[in-house]
C-alpha cells in the first residue's frame, strides 16, 4: 500500500469538504477519485499534498505519517502533482518548465549553484538530458522553445505531467488531467499515462469525465465529500447510487 | 555533446555579457574626458543607485514587492557610519558590517513576510520601512535625529579629489553587480522566479517557498545595505528623509522605466534618470512630472522598458524597409 487515507475530514468553516473519508492506493496502479463537480475531490488532493492541514484525519504515504508537513516537504518524499488551473509556469519557456521542476533530484545546494561548481555542472547537464526525455516522453519536445502560456490547452495540461514527472514521483496525481480536452487529445494523454505507468509510476487520477475510466484498475467514488463506493471500474460503472449521483434520480 | 543554445537557464536575451564588458571599459576611462568633480559626484550617485536598483530587482524577481528598500540602504548606511563614527572602526569594515546589519533584519522580517502576498506584502513592508525612519529620527544620541548625523569618517582619508571616489564606486558597483548576475542566472535565481510565477506550482515541485524568499530578501538587503554604508562614508553626512518611502518608489520607478524583467533594465533606467536632468538643469524641477511621463510611454510603447529600445527599433526598420521595397 502506498498511500493510506483514514478519516480524512476538512472543514472550511461550517462546511464540510471533505468527510471521514478512507481508502488507499496500491502501489503500481492507476487509481481514480471520480464524482460529480464540487464533490470534494481536488480538497482531497490539497490535503494529501499539504496545501492545507486536514481537520482530522490521517495521510499514511509509504509507511510514513505526512499529515500536515508542508507541500515542498511532500513533494521531495515522493508525491509529484499537477493543477487543474494555472497547472505551470506560465513566463517560461517548457523547456525551462521542466528543468526548474527538477529541483530535488538531483538537487544542489545554494553553493554549488552559486559558485558554479563541477558538482552544479554535472547536475544541470544531467538535468537537460533528462528534461528533454521527459519531453519527448510526453510529445513536447517539438515545442521546447515556446513559453508555456502560448501552449494551447492541451499541450499545457501534458506539460503540467511532465513537470511533475521531473519531481521523479513514486506517487502522481493528476488533477482532471483530461478536462476541455478534445478527443484527439484525450486520447494522447491516456496514451502517455498508460506509458508512464508502465515505467513504474503509481498513479491517482481525479476526474469528473468517466472516460478516465477504462484507464483505472480500481475506482474510487465520492460526493459531497463522503465516500459512496468503491471498486473495479465495471462494478463502479453500474451502481446505482453513482448514476443517481451523475444524472440525479 | 550538450548543445550550448540549450542551456535551460540563462535568458540573457537583451543585453549580452560582452555589452558589459565594454560598458565598464568605457567607464573607466571616462575620466579622462570628464574632470569635472560635479559630474564625477554624478556618476558616484548614480552608482550607489544602480547597486540599489538592481538589488531591489533580485528580491522582485521572487515575487516580493518591498517598498522598504530605501529603508534598508538607510540601515546600511547609518549602522556603518554610526559604528565607525562611535567605535572608531575603519570604514572599510563597517561597510560590510552595514550591508550585514542590513542582511540580519531582512532575514529577521523575511521568515514572517514570507506568508504575505501582493498588496498586503507592500503595506507591511512600506510600514515596516516607516517605522524604521522612525528609530532614526528617536535615536539622535547616536544618529543626530532631524539635524542628520554628521562627522561620519571618509572611507578615503588621503584623498584630495572625487577621482579615487569614483574608481572606488566603479569597482564596488562591478563586484556587486557581478554578484547579483550570478545569483540571478543560476538555480536559485531560477526556483525564486518560479515562485513568482506560481507559488503553488513551485511548492508541488519541491522548492521551499519560504527559504528562498527570504534568500532573495538577505542577499537584496546585503548589496543595498552595502551600497548605503559606501555612501555614507562618501558623502559624509546623512539625513534619514533620504531613505524614505518616496526614495523607494524611485527604485521602482528607475527599474519600471528601465524594465524590470531584465538584469539590464534597473541599470539603463537608473543612468537614465539621473543622468539625463543633469544634461538639461532646467528640467530638474519637473523629474517627477518627466519621469511619469516617460514610464507612461515606456509602459504603451515598449513593453519590455527602455532595454527593449534597440530591439524595438530594428523591428520597426526591417517593417519600414519591407513597405518601401512593396511600394518601389
Amino acid at each position: 500500500m502506498l498511500l493510506e487515507i483514514s478519516g480524512l475530514t476538512k472543514y472550511f468553516g461550517g462546511l464540510a469538504a471533505v468527510s471521514q473519508l478512507d481508502f488507499h492506493v496500491n502501489k503500481g496502479g492507476i487509481s481514480g477519485l471520480i464524482g460529480p463537480n464540487g464533490a470534494g475531490k481536488t480538497t482531497v488532493f490539497n490535503l494529501i499534498t499539504g496545501v492545507f492541514p486536514p481537520t482530522t484525519g490521517r495521510v499514511t504515504f509509504d509507511g510514513i505519517d505526512v499529515t500536515g508537513k508542508k507541500p515542498h516537504v511532500i513533494a521531495e518524499l515522493g508525491i509529484g502533482r499537477t493543477f487543474q488551473l494555472n497547472p505551470l509556469f506560465a513566463d517560461f519557456t517548457v523547456l525551462e518548465n521542466v528543468s526548474a521542476s527538477f529541483h530535488l533530484r538531483p538537487k544542489s545546494s545554494w553553493l554549488d549553484a552559486y559558485f558554479n561548481t563541477a558538482t552544479y555542472r554535472r547536475n544541470e547537464a544531467y538535468i537537460l538530458e533528462q528534461s528533454l526525455e521527459i519531453l519527448q516522453l510526453v510529445g513536447l519536445d517539438k515545442v521546447k522553445y515556446e513559453l508555456a502560456k502560448n501552449l494551447p490547452h492541451g499541450y499545457q495540461k501534458m506539460l503540467g505531467i511532465a513537470r511533475a514527472l521531473a519531481t521523479k514521483p513514486k506517487l502522481l496525481l493528476l488533477d482532471e488531467p483530461i478536462a476541455g480536452m478534445n478527443p484527439d487529445e484525450i486520447a494522447f494523454t491516456l496514451k502517455n499515462i498508460r506509458k508512464t505507468q508502465q515505467q513504474g509510476v503509481t498513479f491517482l487520477i481525479v476526474e469528473h469525465n468517466m472516460q478516465i475510466l477504462d484507464l483505472c484498475d480500481r475506482v474510487v467514488v465520492i460526493n459531497f465529500g463522503q465516500k459512496i463506493t468503491e471498486g473495479l471500474p465495471q462494478e463502479v460503472r453500474k451502481n446505482k447510487e453513482v448514476i443517481k449521483a451523475y444524472f440525479g434520480g | 555533446m550538450i548543445d550550448k543554445h540549450l542551456s535551460t537557464i540563462d535568458r540573457r536575451r537583451l543585453v549580452k555579457p560582452s555589452a558589459y564588458g565594454g560598458l565598464v571599459i568605457i567607464l573607466f576611462l571616462l575620466p579622462l574626458f570628464i574632470k569635472s568633480p560635479y559630474w564625477l559626484h554624478i556618476f558616484i550617485i548614480t552608482f550607489v543607485f544602480i547597486i540599489a536598483t538592481v538589488s531591489l530587482r533580485t528580491i522582485v524577481i521572487s515575487g516580493q514587492f518591498p517598498l522598504a528598500h530605501a529603508a534598508f540602504m538607510g540601515i546600511g548606511a547609518y549602522a556603518s557610519a554610526v559604528i565607525s563614527k562611535e567605535l572608531g572602526w575603519s570604514p572599510w569594515l563597517t561597510m560590510l558590517l552595514g550591508g550585514l546589519v542590513a542582511t540580519g533584519i531582512g532575514v529577521l522580517i523575511g521568515y514572517p513576510f514570507a506568508r504575505l502576498r501582493a498588496l498586503y506584502y507592500a503595506m507591511v513592508s512600506l510600514f515596516f520601512g516607516v517605522g524604521i525612519l522612525q528609530v532614526f529620527s528617536v535615536f539622535q544620541k547616536w544618529t543626530g535625529g532631524y539635524s542628520g548625523l554628521m562627522g561620519i569618517p571618509r572611507l578615503l582619508p588621503a584623498a584630495t579629489s572625487k577621482l579615487p571616489y569614483y574608481y572606488f564606486f566603479l569597482g564596488l558597483t562591478t563586484i556587486c553587480l557581478l554578484a547579483l548576475y550570478r545569483f540571478e542566472f543560476c538555480r536559485i535565481g531560477m526556483a525564486l522566479k518560479a515562485i513568482a510565477q506560481s507559488h503553488q506550482v513551485a511548492s508541488s515541485v519541491g522548492i521551499n517557498e519560504a527559504r528562498h524568499r527570504v534568500l532573495s530578501l538577505a542577499v537584496g538587503c546585503f548589496f543595498v545595505g552595502l551600497a548605503g554604508a559606501a555612501y555614507a562614508h562618501y558623502n559624509l553626512t546623512l539625513s534619514y528623509t533620504s531613505f524614505d518611502m518616496l526614495a523607494t518608489l524611485w527604485l521602482f520607478m528607475y527599474a519600471l522605466i528601465g524594465g524590470i524583467g531584465s538584469f539590464a533594465g534597473p541599470i539603463v533606467g537608473t543612468a537614465v534618470l539621473f543622468i539625463i536632468p543633469e544634461l538639461f538643469r532646467g528640467l530638474k524641477e519637473f523629474l517627477p512630472y518627466l519621469s511619469a511621463a516617460i514610464l507612461f510611454i515606456v509602459v504603451f510603447a515598449m513593453p519590455q522598458g527602455l532595454v527593449g529600445l534597440p530591439q524595438l527599433v530594428r523591428l520597426w526598420f526591417t517593417e519600414l524597409r519591407k513597405r518601401v521595397t512593396h511600394a518601389s
